[in-house]
């Protein structure tokens, strides 16, 4: 199983924890991920979109037709970079006049695109490619009553037509890995509510409203901790949970992990290696529990 | 407490070209199926934040209320978080609309109603058009607000708090000359100078 790895920015800075526990638990699952070389940003959603829509779109473009020379699939493991990714393959399959102009500007560059390329998020491999039958094989430490809170965000399903990924408003893709290796998800409400994402960074008070209920309404049922596959959503919960108790007078105290680091709890891969000291949010009762 | 008549239209209001201009735009083109049922505005996480809802951004622009809208905290706030379109009966992509609304805002210096918000989404694609990734201490100390004491304490704090994990580099990420891939997209940003 080879893939054409699009990591995106936050995995290697403020998500180093998501790519290092993929890479351990890629390894245990035999999946290759090749890091497609000299990529750049997605073109990131609305953040590049809402300034030049071109540019957003010819730089999803250069790192669709990168993948597409290597004649692999992509896989991300950031929701909007999938999003961001499968609109733009989407909005130049539907213009032909947007994929000429594109088209130009990466033939200077010697590149080209066809639009083959199929976008994926690492969960579909998982599902898909690996199945669910493997994943289970691979437990060595099966995360026996271990409460888990599936939030799974936006981008990653939302919308359809796009990303063409799980059901848009009860998905449960990530419910079944999280099974699979033996944690329960609790019925938690707002699997899809949105988090705020980059009003965080502009907008902090709307986004604290916003993230604080996601991580209150874990607390009410009861959730040991809250898996998400998105670094973003990842940053608002777990980074800035401390910012969010303090401006609003809370006590919360929820740890939020990627799912691939509690699939490496699972496989028995030590904590180190899955980035777990690397949470903001302590995560050493969770540890402790499964990693004697 | 006396009703108030908050937002009474006047001919002065409307521009007559906005709509066209609104419908030449991606995600614009069938703006005119909406049919104002409000399932957009009821399904909108950042409802609560805004001054108008998603639906009435969509009349708005239907009626031409160009000044209005582009001046509003709504096409700001929205975090294309895309509930709305997952449920619009229509299949209107009303976050695409929203970020043609900020593009024209943007290009046509309006001021916004959030005024960081113009300097954000310039500053994200000069940093990523300057190295081809993003890299976040110059994004944090291009758009913290600098007459908010508040701001610059917490964001100094989480920039602290990651830069002791390991998770914020603070060296620009490194451009890969041999590739020049920003000379593919030179053009494209002398384009949005224009």
């Amino acid at each position: 199983m080879k893939y054409a790895f699009f990591p995106g920015c936050s995995i290697h800075t403020t998500a180093r924890e998501y790519g290092i526990s993929c890479d351990a638990v890629s390894r245990v699952l035999g999946i290759e991920l090749i890091e497609i070389p000299d990529w750049n940003c997605c073109g990131a959603m609305d953040a590049v979109y809402a300034y030049n829509p071109f540019l957003s779109i010819s730089m999803s473009a250069r790192n669709l037709a990168l993948a597409e020379s290597m004649k692999l699939d992509i896989v991300t493991l950031c929701s909007a970079c999938f999003f961001t990714l499968s609109r733009a393959k989407k909005l130049l399959n539907e213009d032909s006049e947007l994929k000429g102009k594109v088209g130009n500007l990466l033939n200077d560059a010697e590149l080209k695109y066809t639009g083959d390329v199929k976008v994926r998020h690492y969960i579909d491999v998982l599902l898909n490619d690996v199945g669910l039958e493997d994943i289970s094989k691979n437990v060595k430490v099966k995360l026996d009553g271990l409460k888990v809170a599936p939030y799974y965000g936006c981008m990653l399903v939302r919308p359809p037509n796009i990303v063409n990924f799980d059901d848009p408003e009860h998905p449960n893709s990530m419910d079944k890995v999280i099974e699979a290796i033996g944690g329960k998800n609790v019925d938690y409400m707002y699997k899809t509510r949105c988090c705020g994402a980059s009003l965080g960074l502009t907008e902090g008070e709307v986004m604290m409203e916003m993230t604080k209920d996601l991580l209150l309404e874990a607390r009410n049922v009861s959730a040991d901790c809250v898996a998400v596959p998105c670094p973003l959503c990842h940053l608002n919960m777990d980074a800035k949970q401390k910012t969010i108790e303090s401006a609003l007078d809370l006590k919360i105290d929820m740890p939020v992990v990627f799912f691939t680091q509690l699939m490496g709890l699972a496989f028995g891969i030590s904590p180190k290696e899955l980035g777990l000291n690397k949470n903001c949010v302590s995560t050493d009762k969770l540890v402790k529990r499964f990693h004697g | 407490m006396k009703p108030s008549r908050c937002h009474v239209i006047t001919s002065q209001m409307l521009d007559k070209t906005f709509l066209a201009d609104i419908m030449k735009m991606r995600g614009g083109q069938n703006i005119l199926d909406c049919i104002q049922c409000g399932v957009c505005a009821g399904s909108c996480h950042a409802a609560w934040a805004m001054d108008f809802t998603p639906m009435q951004i969509i009349r708005m622009i239907h009626l031409g209320m160009k000044e209005t809208i582009l001046s509003s905290a709504t096409i700001w706030i929205c975090a294309s978080c895309y509930t709305c379109t997952t449920r619009c009966p229509r299949g209107i992509d009303i976050p695409l609309i929203m970020s043609a609304l900020k593009h024209t805002a943007i290009k046509e210096k309006f001021p916004a109603k959030i005024e960081i918000k113009p300097k954000f989404h310039q500053s994200f694609a000069e940093i990523v058009l300057k190295y081809g990734r993003i890299h976040e201490p110059e994004l944090f100390l291009k758009i913290t607000r600098k007459n908010n004491l508040h701001e610059i304490m917490q964001n100094a704090k989480l920039g602290l708090t990651l830069l002791r994990k390991g998770k914020l580099k603070l060296k620009a990420p490194k451009v890969n000359k041999k590739t020049q891939w920003s000379a593919i997209f030179e053009k494209v940003s002398k384009e949005a100078a224009a």
